[in-house]
């Protein structure tokens, strides 16, 4: 792979800024704009952007991170990918200790009150919208009657008991393990 | 605030919520409930939906932005780096370890199988963030009309998120003033 000239890191930086400032509802707000840089560069294809996003899903944290620090080995190696990475997170810290500092001095005032009141709800709805979006897409989609057992399962734990994120991740995670070794699923 | 948390326990706090986030930024909020409320008690679960309603209303990865008020409120600026770089080490690390293998990995049987299940929990922490959320926001009818037509909007148009969000905290205040003036506060 060869390294990145200085171009390519200016427009790496200008790119993943941008992104990290204009995109707005998590990592998949991302992807468009993921999109559009395969036009304009040849970091990486369509295909790969696509793959980019399977790997993200499966892997540990935020997935615009993950697509970042991906399209910038893509791009240009470790380094670039450093750079992609920062570039995204960039303007969130720059706007978040802000915001936390009008916060810290105007958590009595009138109008951050009232916005805060109104953004609860509303952020409540935006999550129950996200929510029904998922259902489809891993439940009803699943067409698979170990799947909606494991699904009603946990669903039934985690209203009655408080457990850890981690508890439900492993446990469906060697559930579908198991199901695949049973041969209850199959990927051809 | 009596005695100061040290930026290496954050940065640990952040770097475990990091490591266990899969499937998408929206199940931080459970995580963090466990993390940062319940486990360690930083914050109160009433701060962390707040900074949960901010962090969706601000630019960028909701992950990222909740991860970077929490800091804020725990050490200030120092806080706030601490917090953003832990959750999003492994992010980083994971990928630069799997990239030369990311086919064999995502083509692999065993961990599609796993990501089966996964993706079924993902679902589950996404119905308990809901709940979390639902429990300290909507508390009498007013809040639940908001709750409701925002919810419409969304699943009948197109509309940006951002959009909404906007227009939401323009009427909301638009609102509160209105009511301030008939003098009801």
């Amino acid at each position: 792979m060869i390294s990145a000239s200085f171009l390519t890191l200016l427009h790496i930086v200008k790119e993943f800024f941008q992104i990290g400032l204009f995109s707005f509802g998590g990592g998949y707000a991302t992807l468009p704009f993921l999109f559009n840089l395969t036009q304009t560069y040849n970091w990486y294809n369509t295909n790969e952007l696509a793959q980019m996003i399977a790997v993200a899903t499966i892997t540990p944290g935020p997935v615009g991170i993950n697509v970042a620090t991906y399209a910038g080995i893509k791009a240009g190696g470790l380094l670039t990918a450093l750079i992609a990475t920062f570039s995204e997170v960039l303007p969130a810290i720059i706007i978040g200790i802000f915001v936390s500092k009008l916060l810290k001095k105007f958590s009595d005032n009138f109008y951050v009150k009232s916005a805060i009141w109104v953004l609860k709800p509303t952020s409540c709805a935006l999550l129950t919208y996200v929510g029904i979006k998922l259902f489809i897409t891993n439940i009803a989609n699943l067409h698979n009657t170990i799947g909606y057992i494991l699904f009603g399962t946990l669903l039934t734990i985690s209203l009655l008991k408080n457990k850890d994120p981690l508890w439900y991740i492993l446990i469906s995670g060697l559930a579908g393990i198991f199901a695949y070794k049973l041969g209850i699923i199959n990927f051809s | 605030m009596d005695k100061k948390i040290s930026l290496l326990k954050i940065f640990l706090a952040f770097l475990y919520s990091g490591l266990i986030l899969l499937g998408g930024g929206y199940v931080i909020l459970p995580i963090l409930q466990t993390e940062i409320v319940k486990k360690r008690g930083w914050l109160t679960s009433e701060e962390l939906t707040d900074y949960y309603a901010i962090s969706q209303s601000l630019p960028g990865l909701i992950a990222i932005n909740i991860s970077i008020l929490t800091g804020y409120k725990l050490r200030g600026v120092k806080g706030a780096l601490s917090a953003v770089t832990g959750v999003t080490f492994f992010a980083f690390w994971a990928i630069v370890a799997l990239s030369s293998v990311i086919t064999q990995f995502t083509s692999n049987n065993y961990v599609k199988s796993a990501f089966w299940g996964i993706e079924i929990a993902v679902v589950i922490l996404i119905i308990s963030a809901i709940r979390e959320m639902w429990q300290k926001s909507i508390v009498d009818i007013k809040t639940l009309v908001i709750y409701t037509i925002a919810l419409i909007i969304m699943l009948l148009t197109n509309i940006s998120p951002a959009i909404i969000i906007l227009c939401s905290i323009f009427l909301g205040i638009g609102y509160k003033l209105i009511e301030r003036m008939r003098g009801q506060i």
